[in-house]
């Protein structure tokens, strides 16, 4: 079947990979080149070198200490999204009364998006904390818990749909028969249910990573890296240092390309580790 | 094969436990949401004093926030263009990439495998990377239109999409294809009859993150259509409600907020009718 | 530049429909003559301020009737203007018209600015040295507008109290130092509940982004008196000599503020404007664009003819004799990059904006600017009472005005995290040692880089 199929390589993915071409591909390598030149715009790109690259990691741009904090961030976040996420779908997917109305709300902060959102938040949050006489940015670990906090409720009800998706692919009758075998609960959710859905915890933590890692949006309207960057993430760092500071978008630049591959490491470990779990159909 | 039962049976009470459990969640979930409704309805003087309270006497402003919002921003237009974007990136984005996943999930080769990984990266890659290159691409192949936009999201969401269908086709039982096969299909025809039908909760999902991204997307058609008086979107008119020199209305970005969410929400209902209606079918054929 | 007010924006909204109408016929038959590059040129203003993007279009179209030379205005939005200004004049039709923010901007956009020394308009500068320069003085920017900020007070409340027993002045031309200031601030603060008020100084908002006004604004004030001694404009070795004195203001605000000092961190400029505006404070630091920012708005209670501008007091000698602090921030250049036919037309434009006599009527009427430092607004009255203030303090020769040489800061990040550490300041998380340690240390770190 798949030798026939083979032949039909343009149409079936011709459009997308053009378009895939255009909008990131090209970009990227033309981002790589830009993150060895010193540049304001694209048009008066002059070339350097490594140098970028050398600033990036040693210089005092604050980037190795926001890559820090993304990184403890993101690994809380991961871990409490999916763990969350997954029992919301579990529970979910099990007949209870309301369960479509629930479905819709967690799904809800995704509907809105952007700065806004956080500058709600923003508010919200330092009209809680007033009472102890506190703001989210007098103290870096307020900041930090408010954006898990954040990053928590806009995505988990984003993986629940996901988890949901996967666990209603999961056939009935493997359950039943793991009920029958005298399998409990708890058994037949480990030893039938997770391997089913592995595919949705293989996207579902990915989808984690990526967003967590990269997260900008949130954090800027948030804390904007307060106090004294401390709660600055790379992305944020990154855009900083491009727009806020003279003549450093090529270290900036460079400064994404690291950032890319490291993440980049962390995913394809990521996805082998659970790609390999999965069970074939 | 559940069909047997009751459509409204009586929940145990741990059931019930469960179910208050949910009610309180969704109802702490749902407060940042409730608190952008009652501040857009409140004078932009009153919004961060008391945050949480009532609208009343002296801070309700009544629809003011609407009116100023509206009237300021040439929302109509936007909402047009912001709809005919987000529609025609979701349909090409469904239809395209679940038919690129599909190949690169069953032709199982070194190439289809990078390709796979290449759209993986692509979700990693900070945006700032491939920023100024991606908006002079768009300039200089005439992209900066509503038209191009779609070719651009086709770009970007594709990492996404196609790795979501790619996890679930993995799922869908090869017999079923070469049953087609043997019926003596080609490949786009078992692909259309046979394949397709059975994505379309996956393609559910995939169109409801997409139009939700695609919908609240501020920076790219900011920087590519953004600049051109007629192609204004949504998220690009709230966000001239900030002026300068802190001048922020917050009132009314709430409210525009507000008037933004109800086209998402009314399509996110009807998806969310669809991923149930999908559901079932796939359950009837298992 | 004063941002648009809202009275003017709805009063004339049938005439922005009107001139929006043929902005939309013009834009559309323009891209054509845009493209072809067909000699005459055309203009493409990237403005910066979403406030004035009417006013402007409305300025545009008129410049349009008069001449049929298409005048294309595009307004970033808020917090995108760099990343707009950088795409865009990667662009096939880029903006041939842009803003730069001063001596720092310029060193990032160099390569872009036009080289404006023999133009008209800039020769036509009342004050020659307001027009942005490299070292060798070559002129490649001209200020839009000459704005000013001090501390805005309502009259109303200061003559309640001035009419107290035991008030330790009976008027505000009385107060004319720190130490004046000082006492009567914090005994008004001291019968706040008397006067009807929350706290004597609007709060000093000092939540990310929102902390301008005091690491910008404040900030000018000690080192603009340190360049003065040091008799330069710009120094690598910046000491913050008067370091003490930006600290007893700061402190002055924020311990008679509407909001314990802990919760400053959560406030922002609307904030601070909202308790002026609603009566709950009689002092606000800001500028003159503060006005449309209070006015038409539900719920204000600032009268129009009670709100005034006083110069702020740190506590240097022979300041009763100081002014508000004056200057600008919003240069425009043209760009050198763009077509040489653009380039002109953009020129032809610049020129008859700020010498025309009803062009620069239309950008005083429509609250874009109160004052501009150009022969052809002299005469010309601003819209609003702080506009008129700033006009005033400009044509009075008594008082020295204080220079606006923050543009001079290494940074914008600089001066982010000076405010951050303002802000630790004010929760009692650091000393002033520290802030005052960061000033100096990344100033000279960064001037040297």
């Amino acid at each position: 079947m798949t030798k026939s199929l083979k032949k039909y390589f343009l149409v079936f993915t011709g459009p997308t990979l053009i378009a895939f071409l255009i909008a990131f591909i090209v970009p990227f390598f033309m981002g790589l080149y830009l993150s060895l030149t010193k540049f304001t715009t694209l048009t008066n790109a002059k070339w350097v070198g490594f140098d970028n690259y050398q600033t990036a990691l040693t210089g005092n741009t604050g980037f190795v200490k926001a890559l820090g904090f993304t990184a403890v961030v993101s690994a809380i976040s991961i871990l409490t999204v999916n763990l969350g996420a997954f029992a919301l779908a579990y529970l979910l997917t099990r007949k209870l009364r309301g369960t479509n109305l629930f479905r819709s709300v967690f799904f809800m902060p995704n509907l809105i998006g952007g700065i806004v959102l956080g500058y709600t938040w923003q508010v919200m949050l330092n009209a809680i904390l007033r009472h102890w006489g506190q703001t989210i940015v007098n103290d870096w670990r307020l900041g930090m818990a408010g954006l898990i906090l954040l990053i928590n409720w806009q995505l988990m009800g984003y993986m629940m749909i996901i988890y949901i998706a996967g666990l209603q692919n999961v056939p009935p009758e493997l359950i039943e028969a793991a009920q029958i075998d005298g399998a409990g609960k708890w058994e037949t959710l480990r030893n039938v249910t997770i391997p089913m859905v592995m595919p949705s915890i293989t996207i579902c933590l990915f989808l984690t990573l990526a967003n967590t890692f990269k997260m900008y949006d949130q954090n800027l309207a948030l804390t904007n890296g307060a106090p004294l960057k401390q709660t600055q993430m790379a992305a944020l760092n990154i855009v900083d240092l491009m727009y806020k500071q003279v003549g450093k978008q090529g270290i900036a630049q460079a400064q994404a390309v690291i950032f890319f591959i490291i993440v980049s490491v962390i995913a394809v470990l990521q996805l082998r580790a659970t790609r390999a779990k999965e069970v074939d159909a | 094969m559940r069909s047997s039962k009751p459509a409204r049976r009586k929940q145990t009470v741990g059931q019930n436990l469960l179910t208050a459990f949910l009610a309180v969640l969704t109802l702490i979930w749902i407060v940042p949401l409730l608190f952008i409704l009652i501040n857009s309805f409140k004078g932009k003087f009153f919004i961060s004093d008391s945050p949480f309270s009532l609208p009343t006497g002296e801070t309700f402003a009544g629809l003011t926030n609407y009116i100023t919002g509206l009237q300021l921003s040439g929302f109509a237009r936007a909402l047009g263009w912001s709809l005919f974007i987000t529609v025609g990136s979701v349909a090409v984005i469904v239809l395209l990439t679940a038919m690129t996943a599909y190949y690169i999930t069953r032709v199982k080769t070194w190439w289809t495998s990078l390709i796979y990984y290449l759209f993986a990266f692509s979700m990693i890659a900070p945006f700032q990377l491939v920023m100024f290159p991606t908006v002079k691409i768009a300039d200089m192949l005439g992209l900066a239109t509503p038209w191009g936009m779609i070719i651009l999201y086709l770009g970007f969401g594709g990492g996404l999409s196609v790795f979501l269908f790619a996890g679930f086709i993995k799922s869908v039982p090869l017999e079923i294809e070469e049953a087609a096969y043997m019926d003596g299909c080609s490949p786009l025809q078992s692909y259309f009859r046979v394949v397709m039908p059975l994505l379309k909760p996956t393609a559910v999902t995939v169109a409801v993150l997409n139009a939700m991204w695609v919908w609240n997307d501020f920076l790219l058609p900011n920087l590519v259509i953004g600049q051109d008086e007629r192609y204004k979107t949504i998220p690009i008119v709230i966000q001239m409600l900030v002026g300068s020199n802190g001048n922020r209305d917050m009132g009314a970005q709430m409210a525009m907020l507000v008037l933004a969410i109800i086209p998402i929400v009314v399509f996110y209902a009807f998806g969310q009718k669809y991923i149930v209606e999908g559901v079932a079918a796939g359950a009837v054929k298992g | 530049m004063r941002p648009i007010t809202r009275r003017s924006m709805l009063g004339g909204s049938a005439a922005v429909a009107l001139a929006a109408t043929l902005a939309a016929c013009s834009n559309g038959s323009g891209s054509n003559s845009g493209s072809g590059d067909s000699g005459t040129g055309s203009v493409y203003f990237l403005n910066f301020k979403p406030e004035a993007e009417e006013a402007f279009k409305t300025i545009a179209s008129t410049y349009t009737e008069k001449t049929g030379v298409e005048v294309k205005v595009v307004t970033a939005a808020s917090g995108t203007y760099e990343q707009t200004l950088q795409t865009e004049v990667a662009k096939s039709n880029p903006p041939t018209i842009f803003n730069i923010n001063g001596p720092v901007g310029l060193a990032t956009w160099q390569d872009y600015a036009l080289d404006l020394s023999d133009v008209d308009f800039v020769k036509d500068l009342t004050d020659p040295s307001m027009a942005l320069t490299d070292d060798a003085g070559t002129v490649y920017g001209s200020p839009l507008a000459t704005e000013g900020y001090g501390l805005i007070y309502n009259g109303e409340i200061l003559d309640k109290y001035f009419a107290m027993d035991g008030a330790k002045a009976t008027s505000i031309d009385e107060i004319k130092s720190f130490d004046k200031l000082k006492e009567v601030v914090e005994d008004m603060q001291s019968k706040k509940g008397d006067l009807g008020i929350d706290g004597v100084f609007a709060s000093t908002s000092l939540s990310p982004g929102e902390d301008w006004r005091w690491q910008t604004h404040l900030s000018n004030y000690p080192v603009y008196y340190e360049f003065k001694d040091k008799g330069v404009t710009d120094t690598p070795d910046l000491e913050l000599t008067y370091s003490d004195n930006y600290q007893q203001i700061f402190d002055l605000y924020l311990n008679n503020s509407t909001v314990e000092p802990s919760a400053l961190s959560s406030k922002t400029v609307s904030d601070s404007m909202a308790e002026f505006a609603l009566g709950k404070a009689a002092f606000v630091q800001n500028g003159n664009w503060a006005w449309s920012q209070i006015s038409e708005v539900d719920g204000n209670v600032v009268k129009e003819d009670q709100i005034h501008f006083m110069p702020i007091y740190i506590g240097v000698d022979g300041e009763d004799k100081s002014g508000i602090a004056l200057g600008t921030e919003n240069y425009l250049s043209v760009n050198s990059q763009a077509p040489e036919a653009d380039q002109q037309a953009s020129i032809d434009f610049l020129n008859w904006l700020f010498m025309d006599a009803e062009a620069a009527k239309l950008l005083t009427d429509n609250s874009v600017v109160s004052a501009a430092p150009y022969s052809a607004f002299a005469e010309l009255a601003p819209a609003d009472p702080l506009g008129a203030e700033v006009v005033e303090y400009l044509n009075n020769d008594e008082l020295y005005p204080i220079n606006w040489v923050f543009q001079t800061y290494p940074s914008q990040d600089f001066k982010d995290q000076v405010g951050q550490h303002l802000a630790q300041y004010a929760a009692g998380n650091e000393s002033w040692d520290d802030v005052k340690k960061y000033f100096v240390e990344e100033w000279k770190a960064e001037k040297s880089a």
